[in-house]
């Protein structure tokens, strides 16, 4: 009751209110011998320990390291090679434009997000001269570590000698100069921030997204700096021929882009705190996270070529019918004291949605997929009418909203069922590599999470057949393995089917995926729905809301507020999961590594190099992952989780 | 004039008024527990009645039911000239007519002040916000507490929050008002805010009924005083009859435990 | 209270359409009939679907000769489908167990660490811990795999003990020791023992109870089994009667009627449901009478009747060959242990063999010759344990903090060291706290078993799949592997629920 920020977590609050964050009190650092002695030479037993741990860790790090880069066997240039196979599968390069549209639409929203939530936590100058430190010593100890280079033949092929293991290990540390510069820098820069600030200017507090910004930006313009290699094919003569040069900056047209994603995201974060505190705006965030991955996968990426005479003969006449008539039942249903009548209308209107759907199954009638998606939206608008009764604006801005969810539901359905623009690209086949992963876990993210919600409202409902049923449905998906319901969803799917209904392959597991995450992120939806006191109901109750109203307003809010650290942790779960794919032969990150460049022979021959691919692709992993729990970390601190 | 014949007149001035809540024969069982057993009461338009009671005698029950917050099962409960019954609209009418405050305040602790109180006027009574907003500053400044509009509760007082909670309930304008233990959370320096308003509420005419364990507050407020145990209404009568004769032997005993 | 007042409102019921009960169960059974009619349809569509492209959904697969060999396993040339998917799941469960074992283990030393005063233990363990549990184990297991496979590569040398371990490409064998004849007869003399021994325990402790002297209960336990073990070792061929009980047993079983077991078990479930409903019943009876039922009270009778009817609808017209499965099943298990009691069965319970190395540097399969870890339980194993075992330390960690400081600081108040006080005081509260979160785990553990099938390990999903391209039976197979899976989610979490009730109970 004492500190507002603790108890009232996640609102948009101007910077200023927020306070200065306290000083962290000046820790006594300890002499660097008696630190040693407090806290690894404190006893015989502890020294033994220390001793043992770091033999142990040496040897794990420079196993590590030698493992990944000085292997007779090891060859990097079957990733960096490849690295377009890699984030795009089999895209076409010509039409790259639309990958970079599509990052740049998601990196915006996220600018927009994090304009959204609170900049506070973060670092120190002094936390960040450690880091700088810390990345030094690490670098010094890979130079030192490490073990000699491998020879390259004329070709730049690396030369095998196994019998050289002794040559390799007489080090020419002149050969390695660069990195004791590198080591040397970070330390100089280290000692900048922490002799060139004084005291107190050294725990001057730099917030968490400027930090994240400036990583940002030093990786995008260290493209322009480092020499990372530029490969890729080159037409030459009527065949293609491999570029291959590890000595330069990587290609213009991958440095420009990243300089640009830089910059706007820069601009959206800097658009959306200047317009955070308009009460729409926030709403608005949301709805284009909805909105966004169909339209990146279904607009930008695929670019669908629309027929148009078919539009206007039947698509906008459909659309113009769902919308007028839909909205004048939705205006007349809207009406105060329209009383029982309005939910007896509504319930026949579901009943007419429910009929649509057996209709087309038992042949009675071929009705487009779209009509009957819009008989259950507007069954759906209809039962909750009544919560939005009142004068006519209100009524009208309701209307509003059916014709707005109707036009975007009538887009998306015309344009997933319109062949595509781009030459080659028919099916939804074409999506693969990261750019798969990431859409994966973003749809089974986003599109699980309201699922997930009304799964967990039906087990915690009072009403029992709810109850039954939301039941079984989490626990035999919790029961069972993903790759069974993978199995199921790739080979079953299409035979549930009726004639007419087809989802590609890549649409099946993505349901597969979508409704296994819904079951675990309804769980976690549970823990929040049953943290909140009964009070809480009874008094939405007494004040006379309706249990949607109840639900809405007062119940759902505060759930989900307890549940974000378990649902950021159920994130983690789904980005990792999407690794699965690739066991059922859908071409994801994974899959190439494994599968596809071990098996390439030509324009490079990369045959059997199977651990660059799959080291790459934990690190990526790992990077994801490891954010997100970072994340999710501090999220529970700022919630104060626990505490209430 | 004696305290029989102060209780005649009462009677008297009581039944020249309106029926405001009539309870018949209420019954309810929790599983295997009968919590109420043939609850029969009725409480006149702008009476304030006090219930006492010991804990578990099922005062609060009783007045949880007369807005549904539990569902009885027997009997009959007629608010306002509507009774309670399965009847969706009923309920939906009554729930928009009595207001309950309850001991732990049960504020919205996601919301401010000023929406906790202007939530139900806008999705119930379907009121303007503007409008909605200036009713919820009066009655925020008739509890006293205008300047804490837009905090949120955790930042308030325990006296702070029940107030709120009271201006929350009647920003409904509610014909009845039920109070479950206000003060049973309070600490002992809070209490006496929280009942000056209710003392106030009860001096405007509003219809009251005060589950409370305040002796002071029951016999300088409350029109009448009924006693329960064990689901069972055991005695009715003003404040004067109940604290100085009180007839049954249940009532003595209970009297001589807590003065 | 006058009768003007009551008469001026209509008691009685609303319209039906405004009765809260009735909307309510109204909403409740039309979603019910919207799933099941949304079922029906897809079922329905699904048996179009499957008879227009000739895919059965038979289970006869499961006595027809498979045709194809399993890597490793208890059979590795099963004769029946039914057999190679049973190899597959002793292969998951054994999977399974060693995993959560090691994983344990492992999981709990490095949530100790985690906690140390010591900066270099501590960070090793948190190194651990964040890079193992942020990378998915499918691609830790391909990690492992890749390179225990190619560690081999070159090796087909029989050492370092000669004879007792072969390392090749495919893996490494050990001797390996199995239940051998006379096992069957030898459990008998153990059980003896266990049962003579628990009898004794309970004596023991109910003497030092009553008397206050040092008693020794749980070595009476093990040197009653032990004294019954060596015994049996020897004398186990006594029990070889067995055989012809059970060979009775199972001729007289198969002689029981279909048509009664089935009213057999149509009446058991009605008695079953008309018992619950009965006891229901007599929880809400009070002194006064019975007390008044609310709507959920009657639908939870009605729903026991309807799972009785049903039950009863089930064994006796729906499903009648369950009824001769059980009959059939019960035969051949009888048989089999008639089989495994068999007379002539005087070799020795428990016998061991050293690993053979057939053809050139080629383990020739993965029977009875050694205990063979391949490469794929090599590479499942790490992923799954090491996996794992880094969700585990976390857990242990939090539920070590979650001890109030308080303990910890009476345990040293009372002269407990740091040691004594971890053991005694903190760990059994942290485990408390730990538990239910660690079964989830377990649960993990075992489904994660199931990405064998990326690395060719042949558990109950890569055997399954094997079966299901060879027979085209999809569905069936997909039944196989929920149920069994669904199986071992049960009894883990029935397994762990029954600790956490008891040492809940323990606290009190």
């Amino acid at each position: 009751m004492t500190n507002a920020f603790e108890t009232i977590p996640m609102r948009v609050v101007a910077e200023e209110d927020l306070g200065k964050p306290d000083l962290p009190p000046e820790e006594p650092s300890l002499p660097p011998g008696e630190w040693l002695k407090k806290n690894l030479f404190s006893s015989v037993g502890n020294t033994i320990l220390t001793i043992l741990v770091g033999a142990l860790l040496f040897w794990a790090f420079r196993g590590l390291l030698d493992f990944a880069f000085n292997n007779a066997e090891r060859d990097w240039t079957s990733v960096a090679a490849n690295m377009r196979l890699f984030l795009t599968f089999a895209y076409p390069v010509d039409q790259y434009v639309r990958v970079w549209v599509s990052l740049a639409i998601l990196l915006s929203l996220g600018g927009f997000s994090f304009a959204l939530t609170r900049n506070i936590g973060g670092i120190t100058l002094r936390r960040i001269a450690t880091w700088f430190f810390t990345t030094g010593a690490l670098v010094l100890a890979a130079t030192l570590l490490v073990k000699g280079p491998l020879e390259r033949d004329a070709d730049g092929v690396l030369i095998f000698n196994e019998e050289n293991e002794a040559i390799r290990n007489a080090v020419v540390w002149a050969d390695r100069s660069i990195w004791f510069i590198v080591a040397a820098a970070l330390f100089a820069i280290a000692a900048a921030i922490w002799f060139g600030f004084g005291d107190r200017r050294r725990f001057i507090f730099i917030p968490t997204h400027y930090v994240l910004y400036a990583m940002f930006g030093a990786a995008v313009l260290s493209l322009f700096v480092v020499k990372y290699g530029h490969y890729g094919l080159r037409e030459a003569d009527g065949a293609l021929v491999p570029v291959m040069e590890p000595d330069s900056l990587v290609a213009r047209s991958t440095r420009i882009p990243w300089l640009v994603m830089w910059v706007v995201t820069g601009v959206a974060y800097f658009v959306g705190t200047l317009l955070r505190s308009r009460g729409w705006f926030k709403g608005l965030t949301g709805l284009s996270w909805l909105l966004a991955p169909p339209f990146i996968m279904w607009v930008i990426l695929r670019d669908p070529s629309f027929d148009w005479a078919h539009v206007w003969s039947t698509d906008i006449p459909m659309f113009a019918a769902f919308a007028i008539g839909g909205g004048a039942i939705l205006f007349w249903l809207s009406k105060p004291d329209l009383g029982e009548i309005g939910r007896i209308i509504a319930f026949g209107l579901g009943i007419v949605a429910f009929l649509s759907f057996l209709s087309g199954a038992l042949g009675w009638m071929s009705m487009l997929q779209k009509a009957r998606i819009s008989f259950v939206l507007l069954a759906m608008f209809a039962l909750v009418a009544h919560n939005f009764a009142g004068d006519r604006s209100a009524r009208l801005r309701f209307v509003g909203a059916w014709i707005a969810t109707i036009a975007i539901v009538h887009y998306f359905v015309t344009a997933i069922n319109t062949p595509s623009t781009l030459q080659g690209i028919q099916s939804d086949t074409f999506l693969g590599g990261f750019l798969f992963t990431l859409f994966a876990a973003f749809v089974g993210l986003v599109v699980s999470f309201p699922l997930g919600a009304i799964l967990a409202l039906a087990r915690t409902s009072k009403f029992p057949i709810f109850r039954i049923l939301a039941t079984t449905f989490i626990e035999v998906v919790r029961g069972i393995p993903f790759i069974t319901v993978l199995f199921f969803f790739s080979i079953m799917l299409p035979l549930f089917l009726p004639e007419g209904m087809e989802v590609g392959e890549i649409a099946g597991v993505l349901i597969g995926l979508v409704l296994f995450s819904a079951a675990y992120m309804a769980e976690n939806i549970r823990g929040g729905l049953q943290s909140i006191r009964r009070g809480q109901f009874e008094a939405a109750d007494a004040i006379g809301l309706t249990p949607t109203q109840r639900t809405g307003l007062i119940v759902m809010p505060q759930a989900l507020r307890v549940s974000i650290p378990p649902l950021v942790g159920q994130a983690i779960s789904t980005y990792k999961e999407t690794s699965l794919f690739a066991i059922i032969g859908i071409f994801d990150f994974l899959r190439i590594a494994n599968n596809v460049i071990p098996n390439q022979s030509t324009p490079i021959n990369f045959v059997g190099h199977k651990r660059e691919g799959l080291l790459f692709v934990s690190l990526i992993y790992f990077i994801g992952s490891y954010a997100m729990s970072k994340y999710s970390q501090k999220l529970e601190k700022d919630l104060g989780v626990g505490t209430r | 004039m004696s305290i029989s014949d102060a209780t005649t007149a009462v009677n008297e001035e009581l039944a020249s008024r309106d029926d405001m809540i009539e309870c018949v024969g209420v019954d309810k069982w929790y599983g295997d527990f009968q919590a109420l057993k043939g609850v029969t009461a009725t409480i006149k338009e702008r009476e304030v009645v006090v219930v006492l009671g010991p804990s578990g005698s099922g005062k609060s029950t009783w007045i949880r039911c007369i807005n549904r917050l539990e569902q009885h099962q027997g009997g009959q409960i007629i608010v306002d000239g509507v009774e309670l019954t399965n009847d969706v609209r009923n309920i939906e009418k009554i729930r928009s007519e009595v207001g309950m405050v309850f001991q732990q305040f049960n504020l919205f602790p996601h919301l401010t002040v000023i929406d906790n109180v202007t939530l139900a006027p806008k999705w119930v009574r379907k009121m303007p916000k503007d409008e909605a907003e200036d009713k919820a500053m009066e009655l925020l400044t008739q509890m006293g507490i205008p300047e804490q509009a837009q905090k949120f509760p955790g930042q308030l007082s325990g006296g702070q929050q029940q107030r709120v909670a009271i201006a929350r309930a009647l920003a409904m304008e509610p014909r009845v008002m039920l109070f479950d233990e206000p003060t049973s959370a309070l600490d002992p320096e809070m209490i006496k805010e929280v009942l000056d308003v209710m003392k106030d509420l009860a001096n405007s005419g509003m219809t009251m009924i005060v589950v409370t364990h305040e002796m002071g507050f029951a016999r300088e407020v409350a029109d009448r005083i009924i006693f329960m145990e064990s689901g069972e209404i055991v005695e009715v009568g003003t404040p004067e009859h109940f604290f100085t004769n009180p007839t049954e032997d249940r009532t003595k005993l209970f009297l001589s435990q807590i003065l | 209270m006058t009768d003007a007042t009551l008469a001026g409102s209509q008691p009685g019921r609303p319209p039906f359409y405004r009765d809260a009960t009735v909307v309510k169960w109204f909403a409740q059974l039309v979603t019910l009939l919207v799933v099941l009619g949304v079922m029906f349809f897809l079922a329905r569509e699904a048996g179009d679907n499957l008879s227009a492209k000739n895919i059965a959904t038979d289970f006869d697969f499961l006595n027809i000769n498979p045709g194809f060999g399993i890597s490793e396993g208890i059979d590795t040339d099963p004769d029946t489908g039914g057999r190679a998917l049973w190899v597959g799941m002793v292969n998951t469960l054994r999977m399974a167990a060693a995993g959560i074992v090691v994983a344990t283990i492992l999981g709990i030393i490095i949530g100790i660490a985690r906690l140390s005063n010591n900066w270099m233990v501590n960070r090793a363990a948190g190194i651990y811990i964040e890079a193992l549990r942020n990378i998915p184990v499918l691609v830790q297991i391909l990690l492992y795999a890749a390179i225990l496979g190619s560690a081999g590569r070159l090796l087909q040398d029989t050492g370092p003990i000669e004879g007792w371990v072969i390392r090749s490409a495919k893996g490494l064998a050990l001797p390996r020791v199995f239940i051998a004849d006379g096992f069957y007869q030898w459990a008998i003399w153990l059980l003896i023992g266990a049962a003579i021994g628990w009898f004794l325990r309970r004596q023991q402790v109910a003497k030092r109870d009553a008397t206050g002297q040092i008693t020794y209960p749980n070595i009476a336990l093990l040197g009653s089994v032990l004294v019954f073990g060596i015994i049996g070792w020897f004398a186990h061929p006594v029990f070889g009667f067995f055989t012809s009980i059970f060979e009775a047993l199972g001729d007289a079983y198969g002689k029981i009627p279909q048509g009664a077991l089935q009213i057999l078990l149509a009446v058991a479930s009605l008695a079953i449901a008309a018992w619950w409903i009965k006891r229901f019943l007599d929880q809400r009876r009070t002194p006064a009478g019975l007390a008044k039922l609310t709507d959920d009270d009657y639908f939870r009778m009605i729903f026991a009747g309807l799972g009785g009817l049903l039950g009863a609808l089930l064994f006796l017209v729906l499903w009648p060959g369950l009824s001769s499965w059980i009959l059939n099943s019960g035969q051949d298990l009888l048989y089999l242990l008639s089989d495994k009691f068999g007379n002539g069965r005087t070799g020795q319970p428990i016998d061991a063999m050293k690993p053979t190395l057939v053809g050139e540097g080629t383990l020739w399969n993965y029977g009875p010759q050694g205990l063979t870890l391949s490469v794929g339980f090599a590479a499942v194993f790490l992923g799954v344990t090491l996996y794992t075992a880094a969700f585990i330390a976390e857990i242990v960690r939090g539920g070590i903090n979650a001890v109030p400081k308080g303990q910890g600081e009476a345990a040293a108040a009372i002269g407990l060291s740091r040691m004594q006080s971890l053991r005694q005081v903190v760990l059994p509260q942290a485990f408390r706290v730990s538990l239910p979160p660690i079964g989830n785990q377990y649960l993990n553990l075992t489904k994660n078993t199931s990405l064998g099938i990326a690395v060719g390990y042949a558990d109950v999903v890569n055997t399954g799949s094997t079966v299901l391209n060879q027979t085209g039976r999809p569905l069936s197979v997909i039944a196989i592997w929920m149920l069994f899976y669904l199986a071992c989610s049960l009894t883990i979490s029935v397994v762990v629920n029954w600790f956490n009730v008891r040492m809940k109970i323990v606290e009190r």
